[in-house]
């Protein structure tokens, strides 16, 4: 694992920042995991960032080129930078559940719906911790929180019968799945799906918070049971209720079925230019 | 000093306000004259009306806006109660007295042009009606060509629409 | 030269194009969607990228993302969607990304008045993100000849200084048709002043010097440089750091480069300065055309008036305003904009007058009699912000 580590992170950024005891370095560990199974050295990827825990971690670990966006925005940025980049290269956003669903939901919307090809990963923990601890639209309901002393009572988007990734299915995504971080080499076979498809793809990879979420919601300090509670809570597969489960697995799979967003628009450049030739002005 | 030719231009949004600039502005560009052309619409609730401040001039404009028009193209009754008050005794008010009646009190010399009728009858439809005031206007504008106004009208007016429009221009020209 | 007729937004689009812009996003806006629409039928000819955002924060973001994959960007809105790019604006600052802006002034507050002038974005064009620590670079045409001058000039500077250029525009300047003399050949575009800087790729690992140099070449992604970039303050390499030693050297950086090489940025047309006239009209856009045939007309009747009209908005040209004279700044708005930097800036002893208005031009006839009565040195009937009761 620390060959791993060497070969992709940069040594300024290793360990990270994560606090002790956060899944967020397991989280981290299965995308670099994907990568290298994929067989991608530093140059084949550019890795994007948000705000947030997710963002702020894993920023510039990446020993090749990395950036990080404003709150939310960075899907229309990484929408502008596909268009730059080669085709080939892979484009790969760490985000959290807040900046990818909730303050950035839009702009994250307007590229599965163009099909940008990138593989968002969002690494949920469940809130807004980076802030200490917050609920979002993915903390569990009846959760205590900073702002929900009284236990979080807002509709959420993953239970109630609400499947964010359900929205972003409609809205023309090509790859998307849930995990936790507790499942093994599972989520590590669908961040490789993922990123493999020449297309958006979203993978929310759900994992614990230790010192928000663990402390408020579970009111436990003790890592070992608040791993339980997580491990307990996972299920294996897409049928179980999502009001009690984080229901886990490859929600929907449509790699190559959709015109890639970059690919489509240099067709359709380059089909105007055969048209009515090269800089007319009328 | 400069000759500067102030041109207003008002009515209905569809009367052809800015066309009528595009092409005056298209035929002094070709003439090799200056020319700026200053749009502005009214909102509906101000009683809706579309102007075109047009300026030519044989060295580059300073000011775009028309303070002391030379012509008035007056195609509504709202646009030439808005902005009559800006002309004074040198100043030609084109407008059809079908639609605008002068006002006695105005200094300014009016000219009365019935265009949406004379463009009806002799062109079958009155949309050709700014063009008529186009060819009227054109008659005193000493500081543009006929010739080039015909070839703006060619540029700015897409093809199938020459033989009409240069008719109605024709007809305005013509007119005393 | 091919001379034409025409709009300032097709000015712009044509500025652009020549520029080397190859990805415009936007989102429509009265009055800059004619902006918008040119370039949805001019880049795809010249091999470039139109994209329709969601809204001018995504618009700008996607600006920027193609501007740190190596793309020319542009983007162009009005004051509703200006305000939108405040998130964008101060990444593209932070992150030194050259991209361009185009803002066409309209009425506001809020959705105001849309196709009408006005100048209320002076301030805001300066400071169009929170937080300070940055100086910005803001042009402003004040005819379709000069918008097509200034967007390549705000191409050329944006490279040069690695940051976003403003060009702020008002209605009459993109909607209003005008003489335009567009260049056809390289020597035609080199002769009117004209240069395009073509985009550099920094090679790191040092991207963000503590230094006011210019000229660094810009970050960009996807090239294994081990290019980073970011919202957060940057040590020298990119990383982010919560030292504040690095960010007083980033903040350094950010305002020097532009402070310390003024000599490319300084534009401005002085009008009968020479025998230091009593009065001076200071105007920036569309009125500053009515200001100067205010002046020229006064300058016939000799009158000792002259006029100021700032090309390059900001940085604020402070030395323009170093004689003592009685200041007329006239503006498109009726709270007093450019006027507070000019009583900031004016020579002790001087008198600044504001004269406003929004939606409408001034004309050269109230100016006149703005300037007489100055000169008989009697209050102006309407003076500073006490312009009109109702």
């Amino acid at each position: 694992m620390s060959d791993l580590l060497e070969k992709y992170v940069r040594p300024e950024k290793n360990p990270g920042t994560a606090c002790k005891g956060c899944g967020l370095r397991l989280a981290h560990r299965k995308v670099l995991e994907a990568i290298d199974e994929l067989g991608l050295a530093q140059g084949d990827v550019v890795w994007g960032t948000g705000i947030g825990c997710s963002g702020r971690q894993t920023f510039v670990t990446w020993k090749g080129d990395t950036f990080a966006g404003t709150h939310g925005r960075v899907y229309a940025m990484a929408t502008g930078l596909r268009l730059a980049l080669p085709p080939e290269k892979r484009l790969i956003l760490t985000v959290g559940d807040g900046d990818a669903f909730t303050i950035g939901f839009l702009h994250l919307l307007n590229a599965a719906r163009r099909n940008v090809d990138m593989t968002v990963v969002v690494f949920d923990n469940l809130g807004y911790q980076s802030t200490g601890g917050q609920y979002g639209v993915t903390t569990p309901l009846g959760s205590k929180t900073d702002s929900s002393p009284y236990g979080a009572w807002e509709p959420n988007w993953t239970q109630g019968g609400f499947d964010v990734l359900r929205i972003l299915k409609e809205s023309g995504a090509t790859f998307l799945a849930r995990h936790t971080v507790l499942q093994g080499h599972e989520p590590v076979e669908s961040l490789k799906k993922a990123i493999q498809n020449r297309g958006f793809s979203v993978v929310q990879l759900i994992y614990p918070c230790v010192t928000h979420y663990g402390v408020q919601a579970l009111g436990t300090r003790d890592l070992a049971k608040i791993y339980d509670w997580f491990r307990e809570r996972t299920a294996d597969d897409l049928s179980a209720d999502a009001n009690t489960h984080f229901t886990t697995g490859i929600t929907h799979d449509a790699s190559g079925s959709r015109v890639e967003f970059a690919a489509g628009l240099r067709q359709f450049v380059a089909s105007v230019q055969k048209g009515v030739g090269n800089g007319e002005t009328d | 000093m400069a000759k500067r030719i102030e041109i207003l231009i008002s009515g209905y949004g569809g009367q052809g306000v800015v066309r009528i600039g595009q092409i005056l502005g298209q035929a002094a560009v070709n003439q090799g004259l200056y020319t700026s052309m200053l749009i502005s619409h009214g909102t509906e609730t101000r009683g809706g009306y579309v102007r075109s401040q047009v300026v030519i001039s044989d060295e580059f404009i300073d000011s775009p806006v028309v303070e002391r028009p030379d012509f008035f193209c007056a195609f509504s009754g709202i646009a030439y109660t808005m902005f009559k008050g800006l002309c004074g005794s040198q100043s030609l008010i084109l407008h059809n007295p079908d639609i605008v009646s002068p006002d006695p009190g105005l200094a300014s010399p009016h000219w009365g042009i019935k265009a949406e009728a004379v463009a009806t009858e002799e062109l079958g439809d009155a949309v050709f009606a700014n063009v008529i005031f186009l060819g009227a206007l054109s008659s005193r504008l000493a500081l543009l060509t006929s010739e080039h106004i015909v070839e703006a009208i060619r540029e700015r007016l897409p093809q199938r629409f020459h033989e009409k429009n240069l008719q109605a221009f024709a007809l305005g020209r013509a007119r005393k | 030269m091919k001379r034409t007729f025409d709009t300032g937004n097709a000015a712009i689009t044509e500025a652009a194009i020549r520029a080397g812009c190859n990805l415009f996003a936007g989102y429509p806006i009265t009055p800059a969607t004619e902006i918008a629409e040119n370039m949805s039928r001019r880049l795809p000819q010249v091999g470039g990228y139109y994209l329709q955002a969601e809204d001018e924060n995504a618009a700008l973001h996607i600006c920027n993302g193609g501007s740190i994959g190596g793309l020319k960007a542009m983007t162009a809105t009005s004051g509703p969607g200006f305000i939108l790019f405040a998130d964008a604006f101060g990444w593209a600052v932070s992150s030194e990304v050259p991209v361009v802006i185009v803002n066409s002034q309209r009425v506001g507050p809020v959705s105001g008045i849309t196709g009408a002038p006005g100048q209320g974005e002076f301030y805001l064009s300066r400071y169009l993100t929170h937080g300070g620590n940055f100086e910005t670079i803001v042009l402003a045409p004040s005819s379709v000849q000069e918008a097509y001058r200034l967007t390549v000039r705000a191409f050329y500077l944006a490279e040069r200084f690695r940051t976003p250029v403003i060009v702020l525009a008002d209605q009459m300047v993109t909607d209003g048709w005008e003489t335009l003399e567009l260049p056809e050949t390289d020597a035609e575009f080199l002769a009117m002043g004209l240069e395009v800087v073509p985009r550099r790729i920094h090679p790191g690992p040092e991207f963000y010097p503590a230094t006011d140099d210019i000229d660094v070449p810009p970050v960009v992604l996807g090239h294994n440089t081990g290019a980073a970039c970011s919202d957060w303050t940057p040590t020298d390499r990119g990383h982010d750091t919560e030292d504040i030693t690095w960010q007083h050297k980033h903040a350094w950086r950010l305002i020097h480069k532009i402070l310390n090489h003024r000599d490319l940025i300084d534009e401005a047309d002085q009008w009968y300065l020479d025998d230091d006239p009593e009065v001076i009209l200071v105007a920036y856009g569309t009125p500053s055309r009515v200001v100067q045939n205010a002046v020229n007309a006064a300058r016939r009747d000799g009158l000792s008036v002259g006029g100021i009209r700032p090309i390059s908005l900001w940085p604020f040209q402070d030395h323009l305003f170093k004689r003592r004279a009685i200041y007329l700044v006239v503006e498109l708005n009726w709270d007093g904009q450019l006027v507070r930097e000019v009583q900031r800036a004016a020579a002790d002893g001087s008198q600044v007058h504001f004269w406003g208005r929004c939606g409408e031009l001034p004309t050269s006839a109230e100016l006149l009699e703005d300037i007489t009565t100055l000169l008989k040195h009697e209050p102006l009937a309407r003076d500073g912000w006490r312009t009109e009761k109702w």
